[in-house]
């Protein structure tokens, strides 16, 4: 019986990992359309390069075969979360600075925030499945950018979309990893491997 | 000791000598004070100030003046040269004395100061405050006038010039001018930069000029007030920045965007959208650019990007638009009492978005309301709303419109009792219980209690036009309003809708409600159905027909209908015959009686139908023709007096297998034509109508007539077919076409002929445009047949035959025939040539005979006469000139010697061995040597015995196939043909021969011969002409023409075995292609007469 429900588990999370390195797929697809609508509309030059933005989560990271699948799922929960509040707070910078003059992007970021909030839920129910508790939301979202000027805050938006694209990146490589088999630990790492 | 007190006498005298030097000197100088110089500030005191000639030390001064010259002066002492008196109305006595600094006097002077010398010259102003707004790029500058020193009411004009940079280079200066009040006032003066003031340091200084009318003395800008400085960020430690930040700037505007960067870094490039600028320099930390005559920028607004070392970059977003412009129709009504919608189109987009798009406010004056409108920016028509205010009809109202560049308003009065455009009429709905009349009933949100309402009411039914009902009625607060509609018709569906406005004022109608329907009750037919009957033909039965009512008539849904027969008011007979059948039949033996007929509803019965089945005798009934009208039958009748109660045309529809459904029309008995129409009439079709008249009595047939509403041509021709044919005639008959295929009055026959072969791809003969082409139209529809004469014997001919109606003829029936043979006139055709061959043969024989001698002395002598001979002429006008003719050349003209190459021939030398045999040069040897062979001289003979010559192999005797006899009969006889012209002679001659020696060659040439024919050749030793492959063989074209197509005439004639005669004279060499067996016969003729 418990053979059974371990069975059961494995093929839910297998099934979850693969919905969601689709989803995964899909979002980092609209997140590039998304991006160049955003650079033609806001007048960019699209190879500009963006510093740090502060508040954003970096997708880059050391040692990455070296993480648990625990980690790999808390630390992409903790990246769209923050991209949950950064593209609401894109939204809502545009609705204000642009009206309904430019609908096409506003919708277009509403659909990529609504890819965000669903991934983001997809990895809550990943980690519900593992029997680890949410962590809170607190904290998660970033500072707000009005002190900045509206180029500064036009750079900041490009560097949350490109960070969000690398994110989705990653996001794939993480589940992927996941639906890998390991020995001992479900969601154990496997050393070998890396994005 | 001497020299010590000696020395100190000296110096003692010497300090004396210097003591009293420089007293002499003060004494003596002319220390006198000058230049003074009285200046006012205040028009009340004055400042003079004055100058000492000497250097030297002295004490203080008494200075001394009196007031308007009156004494005693006022004196005072003063360390300084500078003293404050008050300034004089006129003039004043001054007196300055200088006294030593022990206080003795040695000088004094007096000055005598007019008005007029007294100078002018205001304080100098002092800044109170220098504010930037560096959102606007403005400074704020505040200063005091001062104005309670002076008088009130004098004018001052305040100088301002505006430095920038820390080079302090000026960039504008500008005079303010004010009125003093006799009080300190604050004033203050606001200048825009044209640059941001973060980009460089901005200073401001200031002075003034007080326009005293009244002071006579010289007047004079006050000294410049202190520099007041604005920093800029390049001045701050850590300041940095593009700038303006994010600002709003109108199209077409000049734009100064400078980058402030931090110490150590510089700046790559600036760029305005996606245009590098040129940059202006400002100082170490910051430059500019200038962008002139902005465009509008898109929603996003224009990036100005500044690209620092280490590809930094700083930036900020220029929105580039109009302002405002200024509303367009704005118009504002209310639709329900409670809210007024004001309308309006904003005109030309500002090009800003978001919070920086265009504001509409709308203000009533009369109330003092405001009210702030959101309106969707995209949107071509702007909506505001204003609340309806109680007691408040009339309303003034002022659309303010503003954006960051700019603002404007529009206004409007409006009554609102005159601006009403209610709702849309809900929740219609229709009752009602009558055929003829329905209630409506709707609602209106809203409350149009103090206006009256107007509402129409749209009517429409599926057989008639749309009607409007309009309806008047006091308006209500939301309430459900009603209304009647009467004089509708009995059962039929309705569609209501319902829309309303102001009665009073009318300003739009409302929104169309939704379309309600309503079909209104049954009520009796109006009228009884359209009646009439038939006999059967036995006459025991009568079949009664009836037309179903319109449904105007019907009032609704006939279910039945009720016949009865009446005799003398008595019932015979009743039934009641249910929908949809519209006939009965009744059996009625030979009685007559009075039928009666009712249409029957739910609602009720018709009026009764009635007519007699009783049927007048008629006698001579003609039959009459219609006219055909296209869209109906035209027919026309007599008018019958005894017709007292009309007429009744009546037809029958006849569709397919169905049987015939009969139809009728009644006529006043005034009327004596009608053009009968229906729907069911078919062009075409052949229709027969009954004209029955009707009296008290009964019913008496006039007349038939037969019409069709639109003559057809025919569907098919007659079928005909040919009855007789001879050498110059046809017979032909035909058979009469169905009238159902005639599809119309058949008018007559069209028979088209022509010679001509049966040919599948032919054209018809009417389409042929043959020339030959006849016809006969047959007008005569009685006639069957047709003779066609004067045709030509045995000869094929295509018939056509058509039918043709006034619409047309029918397609055509063809038919091929061939006369028959003229067999008189053939044996005639035969006959005649042959007694004419005949007739000329005897006579040419007899000729022949009689004069044989002659012909043989003339053409074939035992031993030719060279003076008659043509070749001989020939060759002789060959060796006066013609040179052409290289194989006939006799060059010099000399005799050859004759060479005898076979000795076993039997022929005798003769006469011409002279000529050169044309073949010697022209036949090729088989093994190719020619050298031997082109220099013989051969005789002309022809041998006797040929077999021994085929039997030599030619490579033993090449010479052995040059041994064949040649003679140039063509040159011999026409020597006069021209060079030029031998050609093609000589293609005529060569055609009609083959040298009979040859036979190798030929033999190789013509393949097509059989072995045995070879055989026979051989031992014959000739081939006959008659041989149409020698014939061939020898055209210029085939390959054999290679060998005969040289000058060798000697091919014009052949030669006998057995005799040295021609067998063909020379004039018949032109026709040598004619049969050969005649030339045979003719030259057989002639070489066997003297052995006859």
């Amino acid at each position: 019986m418990a053979a059974a429900d371990s069975s059961s588990a494995a093929l839910r999370r297998r099934d979850l990992c693969s919905r969601g390195i689709r989803l995964a797929g899909k979002m980092r697809s609209d997140v590039i359309d998304l991006l160049d609508t955003y650079v033609e509309r806001q007048g960019l030059d699209a190879s500009a390069s963006v510093a740090v933005v502060e508040g954003v989560p970096v997708a880059a990271v050391e040692r990455w075969d070296e993480q648990t699948g625990t980690q790999r799922l808390l630390e992409n929960l903790a990246a769209y979360r923050a991209f949950r509040a950064l593209l609401a707070q894109m939204l809502e910078e545009q609705r204000e600075q642009l009206g309904e003059a430019d609908a096409a992007l506003g919708r277009a970021l509403a659909a990529v925030l609504l890819q965000v909030s669903a991934f983001a839920y997809h990895l809550e129910e990943l980690l519900r499945l593992e029997s680890r508790g949410l962590p809170s939301e607190e904290g998660a979202g970033p500072p707000p950018p009005s002190h900045l000027g509206l180029f500064e805050r036009k750079l900041w938006g490009l560097g949350v979309l490109r960070e969000l694209a690398q994110w989705a990146v990653r996001s794939a490589r993480d589940l992927r990893q996941l639906t890998k088999p390991s020995p001992g630990s479900s969601l154990a790492p496997s050393p070998a491997e890396s994005p | 000791m001497w020299k010590n007190s000696s020395l100190r006498c000296l110096l003692a005298l010497a300090i004396l000598c210097l003591r009293s030097l420089i007293y002499s000197q003060e004494i003596g100088s002319l220390g006198h004070p000058q230049n003074l110089k009285c200046v006012t500030h205040n028009l009340r005191k004055m400042i003079c100030t004055w100058d000492v000639s000497s250097k030297g030390r002295h004490g203080q001064t008494d200075f001394c003046y009196t007031t308007n010259d009156l004494p005693p002066p006022v004196c005072f002492k003063t360390k300084e040269k500078r003293v404050e008196i008050p300034v004089p109305e006129s003039s004043s006595m001054v007196t300055i004395t200088t006294n030593s600094i022990s206080g003795t006097a040695f000088a004094t002077k007096e000055f005598e100061i007019h008005k007029e010398d007294i100078w002018f010259v205001p304080l100098t102003p002092r800044i109170l405050s220098l504010t930037p707004d560096f959102s606007t790029s403005t400074l704020n500058l505040k200063w005091s006038d001062n104005g309670s020193v002076f008088p009130y009411g004098l004018g001052a004009f305040w100088q301002i010039q505006i430095l920038r940079k820390a080079a302090m280079e000026k960039v504008t200066q500008v005079t303010y001018y004010s009125k003093l009040t006799h009080e300190d006032i604050i004033l203050s003066w606001n200048w825009t930069s044209d640059m941001p003031l973060e980009c460089t340091s901005h200073y401001v200084k200031i002075r003034c000029y007080i326009n005293v009318t009244q002071f006579v003395g010289p007047k004079d800008w006050s000294d410049w007030s202190p520099v007041e400085e604005v920093p800029g960020k390049d001045t701050e430690p850590n300041g940095s920045g593009v700038f303006p930040q994010d600002t709003v700037v109108a199209v077409g505007s000049d734009v100064t965007i400078c980058c402030v960067h931090e110490e150590g870094q510089q700046i790559k490039r600036m760029t305005y959208g996606p245009e590098i600028y040129p940059m202006i320099h400002l100082s170490s930390r910051s430059s500019a650019i200038r962008v002139l005559n902005a465009s509008a920028s898109n929603t996003s607004g224009t990036n100005v990007v500044c690209i620092l070392s280490g590809d930094e970059m700083d930036g900020t977003v220029l929105f580039v638009g109009y302002a405002p412009d200024i509303p367009q129709n704005l118009s504002c009504e209310t639709s329900n009492f409670l809210n007024i919608k004001c309308t309006w189109k904003p005109g030309r987009p500002s090009g800003l978005y978001g919070k920086r798009r265009t504001k509409y406010s709308l203000f009533e004056r009369i109330s003092g309301r405001n009210v702030s409108c959101e309106v969707n920016e995209m949107n071509r028509e702007r909506v505001c709303g204003f609340p309806v205010l109680a007691d408040q009809k009339t309303y003034d109202f002022i659309l303010g419109v503003s954006n960051p560049i700019g603002q404007t308003e529009s206004s409007l009065v409006v009554d609102l009792t005159q601006r009403v455009h209610p709702k849309t009429p809900e929740k219609l709905t229709v009752s009602g219980n009558s055929s003829t009349s329905v209630r409506l009933h709707w609602f209106i949100n809203g409350s149009f209690a103090e206006i009256r309402l107007l509402c129409q009411i749209e009517i429409r039914s599926g057989h008639s036009e749309r009607k409007l009902h309009n309806i008047s009625m006091p308006g209500g607060k939301f309430s459900t309003y009603t209304a009647q509609l009467n004089a509708l018709r009995p059962y039929t569906k309705y569609h209501f809708r319902v829309r309303c406005s102001a009665a009073d004022h009318f300003w739009r109608w409302s929104d169309w409600s939704m379309v309600e329907e309503h079909t209104t009750l049954e009520a009796p037919p109006t009228r009884g159905p359209d009646i009439w009957r038939e006999r059967s033909p036995s006459g025991k039965s009568l079949k009664i027909f009836w037309k179903p009512l319109s449904l105007s008539e019907a009032n609704g849904k006939i279910v039945s209908h009720e016949v009865s027969c009446y005799v003398l008011e008595t019932p015979l007979e009743y039934k009641e015959v249910t929908e949809p059948s519209n006939s009965t039949e009744i059996k009625l033996g030979k009685n007559d009686c009075v039928i009666s007929v009712v249409a029957k509803n739910h609602a009720g019965s018709s009026p009764p139908s009635r007519i007699t089945s009783v049927e007048l005798p008629s006698d001579n009934v003609k039959t009459d023709r219609a006219v055909a009208m296209g869209n109906g039958i035209y027919i026309s009748w007599n008018s019958y007096p005894n017709m007292t109660c009309g007429y009744i045309v009546k037809w029958c529809h006849s569709s397919g297998s169905e049987p015939c459904s009969v139809d009728w029309q009644k006529f006043p008995s005034n009327t004596t034509d009608a053009v009968i129409k229906s729907a069911l009439f078919r062009p075409g079709v052949r229709y027969n109508f009954s004209l029955y008249g009707c009296q008290s009595s009964g019913y008496q047939l006039l007349k038939n007539i037969t019409g069709y509403m639109k003559e057809l041509p025919p569907k098919r021709a007659p079928n005909f077919t040919v009855e007789e044919t001879s050498s110059d005639s046809i017979l032909v008959k035909w058979e009469d076409i169905p009238i159902e295929d005639c599809q119309g009055f058949l008018e007559g026959y069209r028979l088209s002929f022509a010679k001509g072969e049966k040919d599948a791809l032919k054209p018809r003969l009417s389409e042929s445009g043959n020339p030959e082409l006849k016809v006969k139209n047959i007008t005569d529809l009685t006639k069957k047949s047709l003779k066609i004469l004067d045709l030509q014997g045995k000869t094929s001919y295509q018939l056509d035959l058509q039918a043709y109606t006034a619409g047309g003829l029918s397609p055509p029936n063809s038919l091929y025939v061939v006369t028959k043979e003229d067999s008189v006139g053939l044996i005639i055709a035969i006959l005649i040539p042959v007694a004419v061959v005949v007739l000329l043969g005897v006579v040419a024989s007899v000729f022949c005979y009689r004069k044989r001698e002659w012909i043989k002395e003339t053409f074939y002598p035992e031993i030719p006469n060279p003076e008659n001979s043509k070749a001989l002429q020939f060759q002789k006008n060959i060796c006066e000139g013609n040179k052409t003719l290289k194989t006939l050349e006799m060059n010099p003209c000399t005799p050859n010697s004759v060479e005898v190459v076979e000795t076993r021939s039997a022929a005798p030398k003769i006469e011409d061995t002279e000529m050169m045999s044309p073949a010697a040069d022209t036949t090729v040897p088989e093994d190719g040597s020619d050298s031997e062979t082109e220099n013989h001289v051969v005789v002309s003979y022809c041998p006797p015995i040929i077999e021994e010559e085929i039997s030599n192999p030619p490579t033993d005797e090449p010479v052995g196939s040059s041994q064949v006899v040649y003679i140039d009969i063509q040159s011999m006889y026409q020597p006069q043909i021209k060079p030029e012209e031998e050609p093609e002679i000589d293609l005529v001659t060569t055609a009609g021969y083959k040298p009979q020696m040859q036979l190798p060659i030929s033999a190789l040439k013509i393949e097509s011969r059989s072995l045995a024919e070879e055989e026979l050749d051989k031992t014959a030793g000739y081939r006959p002409q008659a041989n149409t492959n020698t014939w061939n063989m020898d055209t210029p074209d085939s390959p054999g023409s290679v060998e005969s197509n040289n000058e060798n005439a000697s091919f014009g004639s052949p030669c006998s075995i057995n005799s040295r005669q021609f067998l063909l004279p020379p004039k018949d060499d032109e026709d040598s292609p004619k049969p050969s067996n005649i030339g045979w016969s003719f030259t057989h003729f002639f070489q066997n007469k003297p052995n006859d």
